[in-house]
């Protein structure tokens, strides 16, 4: 199996696990965004929540990378830019997701 | 020589259709939704930093530009959720038919808004 399609079938299975993901994590956040402080960290910090949050945040960002890396593939023509445009948007999609997971695995009252 | 080959459409008089309008907004969204999920990670570290800093972005969610940012944030992910459903089906080889493509396109647009407002009243619990 080439690159190419492994790619493909990554963003189809992140595409089928982010679709209730989003979904369940959308209406959540219209309940408790003008909630008071206490409710929004018992919210991040009890299951299933925490789990489901940390499931959504490693998907979307996995998702986006690939996404953005085929844009890259289609308007970046220079190797070495495309190269280090990459490498970025790694190092962005695994830093971000990480940190926050770690911070709300961290949370408590 | 005289270069005969037909120009590329420019987009100024290019004809509008409900696939690349639908294509388009995904792309959009896309980014809207990585860019949004970046500011709730944001904010998921305000809360690490105490009631204090929360409570600045507390403000902002509670005025009218916050309850936009939501209003808007649901409607994003309603079309990417659609729009990626409608991708889904096409992967599996079915609705590639021009009257298909048409009436799933119109249900992406009107779905989404539907379930913006749906998602928001059921969030609000005044429904």
């Amino acid at each position: 199996m080439n690159t190419v399609t492994k790619k493909w079938l990554f963003l189809k299975f992140s595409s089928i696990v982010l679709i209730p993901l989003m979904g369940w994590f959308i209406f959540k956040l219209a309940s408790i965004f003008d909630k008071d402080y206490v409710e929004v960290v018992i919210f991040f910090s009890t299951q299933p929540s925490k789990f489901l949050v940390s499931l959504l945040l490693v998907f979307s960002f996995f998702y986006s990378a690939l996404s953005i890396s085929e844009i890259f593939e289609d308007y970046i023509h220079d190797e070495k830019i495309k190269n280090v445009a990459n490498k970025l948007l790694f190092i962005f999609a695994i830093t971000i997701p990480l940190v926050t997971i770690l911070i709300i695995f961290n949370l408590s009252i | 020589m005289e270069n005969n080959n037909p120009l590329s459409p420019h987009i100024q008089i290019y004809s509008w259709h409900i696939s690349s309008l639908i294509s388009i907004v995904h792309r959009i969204t896309g980014v809207i939704n990585i860019i949004a999920i970046t500011l709730i990670c944001l904010w998921i570290v305000s809360l690490l930093l105490g009631e204090t800093s929360y409570e600045v972005i507390k403000s902002f969610l509670q005025s009218f530009f916050g309850k936009f940012f939501i209003l808007g944030l649901s409607w994003s992910f309603s079309f990417q959720i659609l729009s990626e459903v409608r991708h889904l089906i096409w992967d599996l080889g079915y609705g590639f038919e021009l009257k298909t493509t048409k009436i799933t396109g119109i249900f992406v647009i009107f779905g989404s808004l539907l379930f913006t407002v749906l998602i928001y009243l059921l969030g609000k619990q005044v429904i």
